[in-house]
């Protein structure tokens, strides 16, 4: 380069540095704000679950206090509907995930008579009105006798819960290297083997996502629910109830649980890699 | 009867320690019985428990459980299986229509309903509630009068109150000049955009006929018209911002809503936290509702009728009045209340003066079953 | 990429009877008897008949066209904005997330655990009239000094993509969690800029996902009802709303079920036009 460009490149150089900078991190600053959005319902939750409020409804800030939280378990029924939802959420997204997670194989892996029948039949229950779904599985569980409780609960939540389950593990199984999963079976594996070994792994985060999602929606279901629970009460059938008349704020503090313990998750992560990381340091 | 007493002595277990919901007390109650309904109408031994379903926080209530429904086990035996399973009328009847309509018993001795919707008229009309025990019901006499006889069982056959509410106009003074009435409500183009009514058309249609001098308790066509045209006019001008449920108490506290239609007890929690909030019964006629004890098919009669000639024994109506801060409708309760608790006893929203209850109207039980006003109705509220 | 195998064995049922046998006892028997519903005719009073009334439907569409296009259209629009949002963020978390992936999940679906209906008075609570947003935005002149977010459809559809957000984001992070960095960092060496590599190789590589996580946040969003309900005004009430009314408040079966089915035709009629736009079976499975 000739003399007069080099003091004009080491300026493009230090403007493209500041650039760079700037773009490498705006995609982690965007993350942020979205989390902070997603958090926003949450950050209102907790802090109202703080609230002493004077008269039954928990609108208006009336004063700070701990008593909610000492006393977090005040509200006769509220925890065991807290239990009974997060009882019915894992094994519901557990149950739904690996009938899922079958049914992808097949739609992806395999040609048969029925695919798109089968594809209907998966995106059907997504999008049929939870009022009438509920009322018509109302109406076969009233036909079949069943008594009703946890296992219609459970029933209905598998039955909503396993399209989405398909639809999550699809997304994964359609991008899938099936090379490895041969080079897998060149090198002596089964076909059970080789599904543990090399498959597995490779769609695991798909079966968390499947999981999660299962579970979130499970837990928060409530027309489907409301009609299939007989005398049982989930958390979200107990809030709706107690909204009409004022939702203590015990209820804010149970809902504040889960957020605290992924915050807690993900503390205890960061201190046991720092400490790991002194440790390799001090070794 | 046998399938009546096998149910209860399963649900009995299930009160115990939930073995209902197991597979070995699953398979039972499933292959066998179809529990139809037996209703065990004029026996006078009391069942083992008494299923009782009810609105959420709607009874006395502390740490340990439910005070009242304890004193009634120790004075009958009778174990009181308390579910707040009911958050909403017509979701609730939606649910129980499917086995009642059937011939099939709901597994409850005692259920809620609100009387501005149409659920507790419709419920007797076909049939799928039995005649209360009125010979176990001495305590019958402590009903309030203006309670005595609904249009939809005038002789309180099937029903018997639970709480009362009144509906009137709430209004917030830091925001708006008092707003005493309807048409002030409804056309004050200062609250334009900053109202809202009831979704109900038994909370709401009273006070709108009442303020175009018809009366409510018994609807015409031409009175039906008169009334929903007005509020269709306030809907199409952007008066009106919504038609809530009890979600306007959310609204009215934080300042979004000027005035808007609301009930007496939820006022009485929000002026609590916030002493610029006002709530009065409009001055051309406000509305009064009830919420009725009701049984079931398949309900135990003569269990029922005595809890609920229990539950009107003035000392235990109020102790369960001190919690929930309704209306009362036990005559006596007030007077135990001025010596327990007299703030509870003189606040006119929980036990109103009988100016109050005069100038407070239910609505045509007719009218709440007539399709082509309600289906009217619905579609003015849904756009 | 996904081989289809055309076996003749009896794998691929093996495989889907667990899964369509149980759908087929718990969905579509009470499906097959809310179509029994729909074509009966009657009333509440006097009883419902099985009479073959395909009126019903003809009914559903004349009566609450605009219901049904409202819903579509905000489904759509909350659908598009929920892509918009979650895309780069399940991006983040993929290529950046290293080893607090799973918790950045948990993250995302943690509002699910404080019901819906707390949830959506929060959000009435951070859009009110008096709050901070509504000022905000007054102040800036977007919203006129009368103007308010509650109660319009603003509101209505910014609940919509707030719920249904984590129906879009989990599948989007599935799709691209699986791309091959190297794949990306040759392409960026081809290409000299990670713009184009980004949309020549990354884009492309997560349509899966795209598609998988556009559907599952549609589909269910043009039945939603609760937005409507809490955050709208009877302008903004959608088909969900009315099909709530008509099986609660009216009793009025046939016509609940009549809509629903209308309803689902509509959806699937977008779904398989969504589909056939996007492409063949390797996007779709």
């Amino acid at each position: 380069m000739n003399a007069i460009a080099a003091p004009a490149s080491a300026r493009n150089r230090a403007v493209g540095g500041a650039w760079a900078f700037v773009r490498r991190h705006v995609l982690t600053v965007y993350s942020i704000l979205v989390f902070t959005y997603l958090m926003l319902p949450i950050g209102v939750v907790i802090a109202f679950s703080f609230n002493n409020p004077t008269g039954r409804f928990n609108y208006v800030w009336d004063g700070f206090t701990l008593d909610n939280w000492k006393n977090w378990d005040g509200v006769p029924g509220l925890r065991s509907a807290m239990v009974l939802s997060i009882e019915i959420a894992v094994v519901a997204s557990v149950l739904a995930t690996v009938l899922g997670t079958l049914i992808a194989l097949a739609l992806v892996r395999y040609g048969f008579r029925g695919r798109g029948a089968t594809n209907l039949l998966i995106f059907l229950p997504l999008s049929t009105p939870e009022i009438v779904l509920g009322a018509s599985l109302l109406t076969l569980f009233l036909n079949l006798n069943f008594v009703f409780g946890f296992t219609t609960i459970l029933i209905a939540h598998v039955m909503f819960c396993i399209s989405f389950a398909v639809v999550t593990v699809k997304a994964r199984l359609i991008g899938f290297d099936r090379h490895l999963e041969e080079a897998a079976m060149d090198l002596g594996a089964n076909e059970w083997a080789t599904f543990r070994k090399v498959t597995l792994p490779l769609i695991a985060p798909a079966i968390l996502a499947s999981l999660l999602l299962c579970f979130a929606i499970s837990i928060d279901d409530f027309v489907v629910t409301y009609f299939n629970a007989g005398p049982r009460i989930t958390f979200p059938l107990f809030v709706w109830g107690a909204a009409r008349i004022g939702a203590p704020p015990q209820v804010n503090v149970i809902g504040s649980v889960i957020f605290l313990f992924a915050v807690s998750a993900m503390v205890t992560n960061v201190l046991v890699q720092m400490r790991r990381e002194k440790a390799r340091a001090t070794a | 009867m046998t399938d009546v007493l096998t149910r209860q002595e399963l649900l009995r277990r299930a009160a115990a320690g939930g073995a209902l919901f197991t597979v070995p007390g699953f398979l039972a109650a499933c292959g066998g019985s179809s529990s139809k309904s037996a209703s065990s109408g004029t026996s006078h031994t009391l069942a083992k428990t008494l299923r009782f379903s009810n609105w959420t926080l709607y009874i006395d209530v502390n740490k340990k459980g439910h005070p009242s429904l304890v004193q009634f086990q120790k004075k009958t035996g009778v174990h009181v299986q308390y579910t707040e399973d009911i958050n909403d009328n017509a979701t609730y009847f939606g649910k129980i229509q499917g086995p009642l309509s059937r011939g099939q018993s709901i597994d409850r001795d005692i259920i809620v309903m609100t009387d501005n919707s149409r659920y507790p008229s419709l419920l007797i009309k076909k049939g799928w509630v039995e005649k209360l025990d009125k010979s176990a019901i001495p305590n019958i006499k402590n009903l309030q009068p203006t309670l005595q006889h609904p249009s939809w069982d005038p002789n309180r056959d099937y029903s018997l109150p639970w709480q009362s509410g009144l509906t009137g106009i709430a209004y917030n003074d830091k925001l708006t000049d008092p707003i005493l009435t309807v048409p002030d409500l409804l056309e004050n183009p200062k609250l334009k955009g900053k109202i809202t009514l009831l979704e109900g058309v038994g909370d709401t249609m009273p006070l709108i006929m009442a303020a175009n001098g018809d009366d409510p308790t018994k609807v015409t066509d031409a009175s039906w018209d008169r009334g929903i045209k007005r509020v269709k006019k306030a809907v199409d001008s952007g008066q009106i911002r919504q038609f809530t449920g009890n979600d306007y108490s959310g609204l009215l506290a934080k300042g979004d809503l000027k005035a808007c239609f609301a009930w007496s007890g939820d006022v009485v929690q929000l002026e609590a936290d916030n002493k610029h909030l006002h709530w009065n019964l409009p001055t051309d006629g406000g509305g009064i509702w009830t919420d009725n004890m009701l049984i079931p098919n398949g309900g135990n009669v003569y269990t029922a009728s005595v809890y609920m000639n229990f539950a009107y024994d003035p000392k235990i109506a109020a102790e369960i009045e001190d919690y929930v801060n309704y209306i009362c409708p036990v005559v006596g309760a007030k007077d135990v209340l001025l010596k327990q608790d007299p703030s509870i006893a003189k606040n006119t929203l929980i036990f109103p003066t009988a100016k109050m209850l005069d100038n407070a109207h239910n609505f045509d039980a007719a009218a709440l079953n007539n399709e082509k006003y309600i289906t009217a109705w619905q579609n003015l509220i849904s756009g | 990429m996904g081989v289809l195998h055309r076996h003749r064995s009896l794998t691929p049922y093996l495989l889907l009877a667990p899964g369509l046998l149980y759908l087929g006892l718990f969905f579509v028997v009470p499906l097959g008897f809310l179509a029994y519903q729909s074509l009966e005719s009657g009333s509440f009073d006097v009883g419902y008949a099985f009479t073959w009334a395909w009126g019903n439907y003809w009914d559903a569409i004349r009566g609450y066209r605009g219901h049904f296009v409202r819903s579509l259209e905000y489904a759509g629009i909350a659908t598009a904005l929920a892509l918009l949002v979650s895309y780069p963020l399940a991006y983040w978390i993929a290529f950046r997330g290293g080893r607090w992936k799973n918790l950045l999940l948990l993250f995302i679906v943690a509002p699910f655990f404080v019901t819906y209906l707390i949830r959506t008075l929060a959000w009435e609570t951070i859009l009110a009239d008096q709050g901070p947003v509504v000022r905000v935005l007054r102040d800036v002149g977007v919203l006129g000094p009368n103007g308010r977010l509650l109660a319009t459809s603003v509101a209505v559809v910014a609940g919509i993509t707030y719920n249904f957000l984590p129906f879009m984001a989990l599948p989007l992070y599935v799709s691209l969690e699986q791309i091959d960095q190297r794949l990306v960092e040759a392409a960026q060496d081809l290409y000299a800029s990670k713009w184009r590599a980004f949309l020549r190789v990354t884009l492309p590589l997560s349509l899966p996902g795209v598609v998988a996580g556009t559907l599952l946040t549609f589909i269910p969003a043009a039945g939603d009802f609760i937005n409507a309900q809490l955050l709208g005004s009877p302008r903004q009430h959608m088909i969900g709303n009315v099909i709530q009314s008509k099986f609660l408040e009216l009793t009025d079966y046939p016509s609940a079920a009549s809509m629903s089915f209308v309803l689902m035709a509509a959806i699937l009629l977008f779904v398989a036009v969504y589909a056939r736009a996007v492409g063949t079976e390797k996007l779709t499975g």
